[in-house]
């Protein structure tokens, strides 16, 4: 239980490796709190309203939404959103994907 | 609902870099609080974490000010001291992983290495305040508790330790200059010698508790 919180940190290292594998042109995503998200949609002159800013949006609600649980509720929700997690990956990357096609 | 301000601005450590820590005590989901703005927890997690002992109960405790009570009553001086603390050594292991896990990916790829600075950054500062509050007379929880440990203290070079600050509040609150390929090579530099200082500040909080 006590590594849940390097689990969170290690959650969000694998989202942002899945989204700098683009090359942006100002500068890679460095994190994802709602600020650090601005930034880089606003420095790489990214559509605020695209698909791609709206997943990387949702795994950072999720991934807050988990810091300021219970230990208790943290355990079973985790398990649940570390799912989330994957398949969010997985709709990063078919997003890319798809807009350098 | 109770609205606290905590950390630097209530030791009056503060500097044009510096933040406003809050805390929102709320119960269930208050939709008004941004976690961006806020650490947001309910009174029952608040509670917990008191009789846990936790290194963030004991920030609290001692660095805190009540900005705002819905009903007049200080929730968090009501509360008392939280519980000793005695996860020292769990705590330290747990940011020494923290740290491994950031070194070894920084090693290892190009997509996440400012964050992974920022994870050293949060690592060394973590692991000095558990250090601190688990075997001194006097805890540490400001930003610069790895430099503030007398002979404990971290000893890199200050420009280096800038650079891993200023990359984790890139990865937070999104303010400041993009770290450079030569900055980053710079705090990497130092990362055996935060390792060296990490095992050893970990020996000596190991043979703590097995002497108790």
């Amino acid at each position: 239980m006590q590594h849940e919180f390097n689990d969170r940190i290690a959650a969000q290292r694998a989202i942002l490796r899945v989204v700098n594998r683009k090359p942006w042109s100002s500068e890679q995503l460095l994190g994802l709190s709602s600020k650090a998200i601005d930034r880089w949609v606003s420095v790489n002159r990214i559509e605020p309203g695209s698909r791609l800013v709206k997943l990387v949006k949702d795994v950072s609600a999720k991934l807050f939404f988990l810091a300021n649980k219970s230990q208790e509720q943290v355990s079973d929700e985790y398990t649940a959103i570390r799912a989330e997690m994957i398949a969010a990956c997985d709709a990063i990357k078919i997003e890319l994907e798809a807009a350098t096609a | 609902m109770h609205i606290y301000a905590f950390g630097s601005v209530c030791r009056g450590d503060v500097s044009p870099g510096s933040d406003i820590d809050l805390l929102a005590v709320v119960q269930g989901h208050d939709p008004r609080f941004s976690p961006d703005d806020y650490s947001i927890y309910s009174y029952e997690r608040i509670r917990e974490i008191w009789g846990e002992g936790n290194p963030f109960a004991w920030h609290l405790a001692i660095e805190s000010k009540l900005l705002y009570s819905s009903d007049k009553s200080d929730f968090l001086t009501s509360l008392g001291k939280p519980a000793a603390y005695r996860k020292c050594l769990q705590d330290c292991e747990k940011f020494f992983a923290l740290f491994r896990e950031a070194r070894a990916s920084f090693e290892s790829q190009a997509e996440s290495k400012v964050f992974d600075l920022s994870m050293v950054f949060l690592a060394i500062r973590n692991f000095a305040t558990c250090f601190s509050l688990g075997t001194l007379d006097k805890p540490d929880f400001s930003r610069s508790s790895a430099l503030r440990l007398g002979e404990h203290s971290l000893s890199i070079p200050r420009d280096a330790y800038k650079v891993l600050e200023r990359s984790r509040i890139l990865c937070t609150r999104a303010i400041g200059e993009s770290i450079t390929d030569r900055e980053a090579c710079m705090a990497f530099g130092q990362f055996s010698q935060i390792e060296g200082w990490m095992t050893g500040l970990l020996d000596q909080v190991g043979n703590r508790a097995a002497r108790i």
